[in-house]
């Protein structure tokens, strides 16, 4: 069965200086799926999904969105507001949790009433109602990060992409992002994730992208992960990965 | 010795008293430098942004041109504009010469190039995830502007308070461009340097004593909010 694509790069390069940072040729992220971007350090990874998310423009090549391809001047607002980042080292602006949480819908124009609703609602599934009043540059790494997540997931993106978000987390935080993240994307969500982390692999990938010095070295889509599955040309560098 | 007692303990008095000639002088110098402060602000607000978040090529040498204006003589900027509003100047026509709006024009000019390189630098030292975290939200370039502004704000009124602390203390260019006219270009630095040559040394040391008061209550609001910053920080 054919997969819907919902974003496709072509010969996508970035150079910072006289480096090339990234060389991918084509990169698709398939509709309504977890698609796992993973690679070692430098390779291209958080590049990569910058560029995808929209956020960094800075770069040649093609990008498409349900096959219409864009050029920087269409990689409009509307587009971007589809879209919903959580970074791995996330920056809360000044204010409280409730502002920073609050922040992407003011950003679109909605009714205070309507936030207040989402906002509590969206605490409430990442058990943080009780820091809503509290100063954002008081909390824990942890706290950080579930405040990130509520603020990425509060938009009902179409598209989340997932920035190695556990690196810098205490083993608790791991496993409460283990164990909810699955239950707070919905179906109709994509979600491009770049990760370390092998449970989140074994447990959610449905397509594994291995980047390798800018270049995509093995791409597969995959219904259960399965190490063996792969065979020796990616066993080896995802064992050693991940 | 008796003199100065003396004049210390007149120009007290005339403070409590709020001498109304005093109060003129004062009102005259506030509403003058609080204009300029104001104006120069709202200019310098974008251009510091402008210089501080964009590549362009001529950005190294419009940063090394800031920096060299953040030390410019008030005199200097009092001839330039001088030289414009004066009679036989460009703007001769709409005379501006000692007039508020005279001293006003000096003053931006004096100050635009200190309020700017403050917020450049405030800006300059933002994380740079704010702009990152900003466009991933959806943040129109209108939005992403007031947020920036939004996160550095404290550093941004101190910017504004030390552009306000020259403007009120610098007498170059209220003197030549004001021309110290009484009730209406007269200000306390001006006034100051006046009456102390009349020999009304009490009238200028009670605007003397006003003039520190007020700059010491800037400066104990810059440090009140560096404070609210750290508070909030911690």
């Amino acid at each position: 069965m054919k997969e819907d694509k919902i974003i496709e790069v072509k010969n996508i390069k970035k150079v910072c200086g006289d480096k090339t940072i990234l060389d991918i040729e084509r990169f698709e992220v398939l509709k309504n799926k977890f698609n796992f971007i993973i690679g070692g350090n430098g390779s291209g990874k958080t590049s990569l999904l910058n560029i995808l998310s929209l956020v960094d423009q800075d770069y040649r090549g093609e990008l498409y969105y349900k096959g219409q391809k864009l050029n920087k001047e269409s990689q409009n607002l509307n587009l971007r507001r589809k879209f919903a980042v959580i970074w791995q080292d996330p920056y809360l602006y000044r204010g409280s949790v409730f502002y920073n949480i609050a922040l992407p819908l003011k950003l679109r124009d909605i009714s205070s009433s309507q936030i207040k609703i989402k906002v509590k609602e969206m605490a409430a599934r990442l058990e943080i109602d009780e820091l809503l009043e509290q100063s954002a540059h008081t909390l824990s790494g942890g706290e950080k990060q579930k405040i990130s997540i509520a603020r990425a997931l509060i938009t009902d993106p179409e598209i989340l992409f997932v920035d190695e978000a556990t690196t810098n987390l205490d083993e608790e935080s791991i496993h409460f992002f283990n164990s909810h993240f699955a239950d707070l994307v919905t179906d109709e969500m994509t979600v491009v994730m770049v990760s370390h982390d092998r449970r989140q692999i074994k447990e959610l990938a449905e397509k594994i992208t291995l980047l390798k010095g800018g270049e995509v070295e093995i791409t597969k889509n995959i219904n259960n992960f399965n190490f063996e599955l792969f065979g020796a040309g990616i066993e080896a560098p995802i064992a050693e990965l991940v | 010795m008796d003199y100065y007692t003396d004049a210390i303990f007149r120009a007290l008095q005339l403070i409590i008293s709020l001498d109304s000639e005093v109060i003129q002088v004062v009102t005259t110098s506030l509403k003058i430098s609080i204009s300029s402060t104001f104006i120069a602000s709202i200019i310098s607000m974008p251009l510091a942004v402008l210089i501080a978040r964009n590549k362009f090529k001529t950005k190294k040498f419009i940063n090394i041109i800031l920096n060299t204006m953040l030390s410019l003589p008030t005199v200097v900027v009092g001839i330039f504009v001088y030289s414009i509003i004066s009679r036989r100047g460009v703007l001769g026509e709409l005379d501006l010469l000692f007039t508020p709006i005279g001293i006003i024009i000096g003053q931006v000019i004096l100050i635009i190039p200190l309020i700017t390189a403050l917020i450049r630098n405030v800006i300059f030292s933002l994380d740079e995830k704010l702009y990152k975290t900003a466009t991933s939200m959806g943040a129109s370039r209108r939005q992403k502007f007031k947020l920036l502004i939004s996160e550095a704000r404290y550093g941004i009124i101190g910017a504004v308070i030390a552009g306000f602390g020259r403007v009120l203390g610098e007498i170059g260019v209220s003197m030549m461009l004001g021309g110290n006219i009484k009730g209406v270009t007269r200000t306390i630095t001006t006034a100051m340097s006046l009456e102390t040559n009349k020999g009304r040394f009490a009238f200028a040391l009670a605007l003397g004593i006003i003039l520190l008061s007020l700059s010491f209550l800037i400066n104990f609001v810059t440090y009140f909010l560096q404070e609210g910053k750290n508070y909030e920080r911690r």
